[in-house]
């Protein structure tokens, strides 16, 4: 589905990534893991479109996306939830929510997808009317995953989803996921709770200093004796 | 006591229009963090084009007035989107310096095209008046404060309940996460500074119907719309309310004790006294400027 070669971004003089490769495929679910510092949420951003990358292509389904701005990117299926949430704060809930709709033309796809975040995230349908920023952590990252739904996404691109969060909150978000996986929703998370998101995800892929440093299934990753030295030092 | 009732009252009629004239530079900062300091020539282009319109044309003012608001519009979007968007999200000075220069080339543009003689619309309105309550009314200035009630109110349905405004408080919050949530920023922040413009248009057809008007006599309104945008706060509706009526009717007051020639004085006493006691403006946020440097 997108296919990362040769990627490099940084800021200034500092390279945050190296010629990088990455694929995702169709209905996969990717946890992009790594120290931190090692360029995860750049890598993210690039694909997001908004962090210019400064060489390589970002492919969607075959089609160079690296030079298309964020909202053209999200009107092709790909959403970021960014990492922090950066919910419109002095809005309500429901203004958020329907922040996310601009990438869509039709009226009843806005209200059939505001109808499937209220259902996965009950809590917030009952505050549609709560101004973002007086919720708790756990329902500000449901408000912003549901902001991100609420324009179709085929690729949904998660950075730290658990940053922060209480053990019980972690567990229901990644709940959450699940379901989103078993619709067929594409999934690359950024995570830094590694156990966690190679318990759920079906392939993981390690960054370091820019670069993937290691890649395979979940199960394979996760008893692999070399996964602990990339988090030690770098 | 008839005489204090009837100074306030001319005060909130003057406010009301101070308000709306203040919205258009207030939604610009808000969302934007740019100080419009062409705001004042803009709305001299209004005026113009009013006069063009029903003098030249000879257009009703009801039809003159859309036709300014569309006129700065357009200028407004094409401004934004071909010069300004380079320098959004900028330093504040950058942006500062940009309008500053603007705001010579629209005087100046605006000498060449309709030369520095003062001009006014006279008649618009007539000089008729109703009486209230034992208080006087002229129909022009209840007209005034009429058309820049319903632009304040027009601003704030746009803003709370149709998708632009979503998408534009959405950008004035973050303009990453905006972008993120699909918003195209650029169009957005074109819009922002065309429906600005829009507000500078109308208020442009405002003061031509009851002042007189000259290519330099802008800069007058951009000072006391930013007097209006500190007292009321910044990026606050209910704020340029109760801004713009507290500036007409201390303006209205002070020319009852003082000579009329103290008038901007008293108004930039009222702005210093509440930026020493009060920084965040009466009902807003803080500045911008204040935390993005």
């Amino acid at each position: 589905m997108l296919s990362v070669r040769g990627l490099s971004a940084g800021y200034g003089g500092m390279m945050a990534i190296r010629s990088l490769d990455l694929d995702v495929k169709a209905g996969e679910w990717l946890a992009l893991l790594g120290p931190v510092g090692a360029g995860k949420s750049t890598l993210l951003g690039v694909l997001a479109g908004l962090v210019p990358a400064r060489q390589g292509e970002i492919c969607l389904d075959g089609e160079d996306i690296r030079f298309l701005p964020p909202h053209r990117r999200l009107r092709l299926g790909v959403a970021l939830v960014p990492e922090g949430r950066r919910l419109f704060s002095g809005m309500t809930v429901r203004e958020n929510l329907m922040a996310g709709t601009h990438a869509l033309a039709d009226p009843a796809i806005r209200r059939r997808n505001l109808d499937r975040v209220c259902e996965l995230f009950p809590v917030l349908a009952e505050r549609t009317r709560q101004i973002a920023g007086t919720l708790s952590g756990g329902e500000q990252q449901m408000c912003a995953i549901g902001r991100a739904l609420m324009a179709s996404p085929r690729l949904l691109i998660i950075d730290e989803v658990t940053l922060g969060l209480a053990p019980l909150v972690v567990k229901s978000l990644f709940t959450a996921l699940v379901g989103l996986h078993e619709q067929g929703i594409t999934l690359l998370t950024a995570e830094q709770n590694v156990p966690l998101a190679l318990a759920h995800a079906d392939r993981g892929c390690v960054l370091s200093g820019g670069a993937i440093v290691m890649e395979g299934p979940a199960k394979v990753l996760r008893d692999d004796p070399d996964l602990p030295r990339h988090f030690v030092g770098y | 006591m008839q005489l204090v009732a009837q100074i306030v009252l001319n005060g909130v009629l003057l406010g009301g229009f101070y308000a709306c004239m203040a919205l258009g530079f207030s939604i610009v900062w808000g969302v934007m963090n740019v100080v419009n300091l062409a705001y004042g020539s803009m709305i001299m282009i209004g005026a113009y084009v009013t006069q063009m319109a029903v003098l030249q044309l000879g257009l009703p003012f009801a039809a003159a007035l859309p036709l300014a608001a569309l006129a700065t519009f357009t200028m407004g979007y094409v401004l934004q989107r071909a010069l300004l968007n380079r320098l959004a999200e900028r330093s504040v000075f950058m942006t500062l310096i940009f309008t500053f220069g603007l705001n010579m080339a629209l005087i100046n543009l605006n000498l060449i095209l309709f030369s520095a003689d003062v001009r006014s619309l006279p008649d618009v309105f007539g000089r008729a008046s109703f009486t209230i309550a034992g208080l006087s009314v002229p129909y022009g200035r209840a007209t005034i404060f009429a058309v820049a009630m319903a632009m304040t109110l027009g601003l704030h349905a746009l803003l709370n309940w149709t998708p632009l405004g979503n998408a534009i408080k959405a950008t004035s919050f973050d303009p990453d996460a905006a972008r993120l949530s699909g918003i195209d920023v650029p169009h957005v922040y074109a819009l922002t500074f065309a429906i600005g413009g829009a507000i500078a248009g109308v208020t442009g057809a405002l003061v031509a119907t009851s002042y007189s008007f000259s290519p330099v006599a802008g800069e007058s309104y951009t000072m006391k719309a930013f007097v209006v945008v500190v007292l009321g706060g910044l990026g606050s509706i209910p704020g340029a309310i109760i801004g713009g009526m507290l500036l007409g009717i201390v303006e209205n007051l002070a020319s009852l004790f003082l000579d009329s020639g103290y008038r901007d004085a008293v108004g930039f006493t009222l702005l210093l006294l509440v930026l020493v006691l009060r920084p965040r403006g009466l009902m807003g946020r803080r500045f911008f400027a204040e935390v993005k440097g």
